[in-house]
């Protein structure tokens, strides 16, 4: 399935949690979705050879309390196991969560991770917020 | 190739501005003529395999057919001993050994072309493992810069937030919002739902007379305005 055909598939589907999508195709080859359950942090979907990449963009290490950086990786990595499928990870300056699907992964399953990671967003979010400015 | 320590370092090195390459164009060029070269010579190799082993099914049959030649002569050699015709027994004996001759040479041949058959194909799984791990080693490549294009996108949304304070603690803020607004709006539905149901239970009492104010309606307000008036 190409990034446009998910793109229409997704705006067109209401999940049993009652979750909508808004799933637009950027110039860059990015598939921008937000969530209905989530519509602050987008999920980023992008594609290589062999895997789907759904990556949510979550703060910028300059968005951290710079005396409490190590603090927040060490949580993170301690979060961590508790979102099987969503990892955290930095790309840069910035953190990110993230999963992997296999690129036949089933429309619905797709779906179910996007409604997952948007939720484990949330839950991330809300355990380091007092660390962050 | 350890390709991790090289994104690693690269990362490191800060290679994280948009558009620039997280792994050397090399490397990546490399890698990639690497997998080529080694499918170009798979698809050689296997076109040899095929010709080898064409002629090791020939051998193997040429093998089969003397084999069965040299029993049939010695079954008629015996015959001929059983007649007493030992000159022709001795002569099918000679044709005998010959055939026994040909046919190890050719089984010596055969036994040489199958342990190449069996090189070339070992040949063939190692090139092709070769393949599958630098496919996986360009892979994580490409893993990285997706991810990296994925993430640009967004660090210039955070630069254009940074200057709001608080950014992740107002989004979630009014996330949280969202969610009560979701709920309070499931429990009205709920309420709804429940008043919808509750009418429909009290009419059923009132069609049944039960609970209903028997002096409702006109006859009631005559009867309290009868009342008022006697006093």
């Amino acid at each position: 399935m190409s990034l446009n055909e998910l793109a229409f598939k997704l705006n067109a589907h209401l999940t049993a949690e009652d979750t909508r999508f808004d799933a637009v195709l950027a110039e860059s080859g990015v598939l921008e979705v937000i969530c209905s359950n989530n519509e602050e942090f987008p999920i980023n979907i992008v594609k290589t050879d062999t895997q789907l990449l759904a990556i949510t963009p979550l703060f910028n290490v300059n968005e951290v309390k710079p005396e409490q950086v190590n603090e927040l990786n060490e949580e993170l990595l301690l979060i961590s196991p508790a979102i099987p499928l969503s990892a955290i990870g930095r790309q840069g300056d910035s953190y990110i969560l993230f999963g992997a699907m296999a690129l036949d992964t089933l429309f619905e399953n797709i779906v179910h991770e996007l409604e997952v990671q948007a939720e484990n967003t949330i839950d991330v979010l809300q355990v380091i917020e007092p660390l962050l400015l | 190739m350890g390709i991790l320590k090289n994104i690693l370092t690269a990362v490191r090195g800060g290679a994280s501005e948009v558009g620039e390459s997280i792994v050397d164009a090399n490397a990546v060029r490399i890698l990639g003529q690497e997998i080529r070269d080694a499918q170009d010579a798979i698809a050689k190799a296997k076109q040899s395999l095929t010709g080898l082993k064409a002629s090791e099914i020939k051998l193997k049959r040429e093998i089969n057919s003397l084999e069965s030649d040299i029993g049939s002569y010695e079954s008629k050699a015996v015959q001929a001993l059983e007649a007493g015709n030992e000159a022709l027994a001795v002569e099918v004996a000679e044709r005998i050994a010959e055939i026994e001759s040909e046919a190890a040479e050719k089984g010596a041949e055969h036994s040489a072309l199958s342990a190449q058959v069996n090189k070339i194909n070992s040949m063939i799984r190692q090139r092709e493992k070769t393949i599958q791990k630098n496919g996986r080693e360009l892979e994580k490549i490409k893993t990285v810069e997706q991810l990296q294009k994925a993430t640009s996108s967004m660090s210039t949304n955070f630069a254009a937030t940074n200057a709001s304070e608080h950014r992740v603690s107002k989004a979630l803020e009014r996330v949280k919002k969202k969610q009560v607004n979701w709920e309070d709006r499931m429990e009205a539905g709920e309420w709804m739902e429940g008043e919808a149901s509750g009418d429909d239970l009290d009419r059923k009492l009132k069609d049944a007379g039960i609970g209903a104010n028997a002096s409702s309606g006109a006859s009631s307000v005559l009867e309290r305005l009868k009342k008022k008036s006697g006093q």
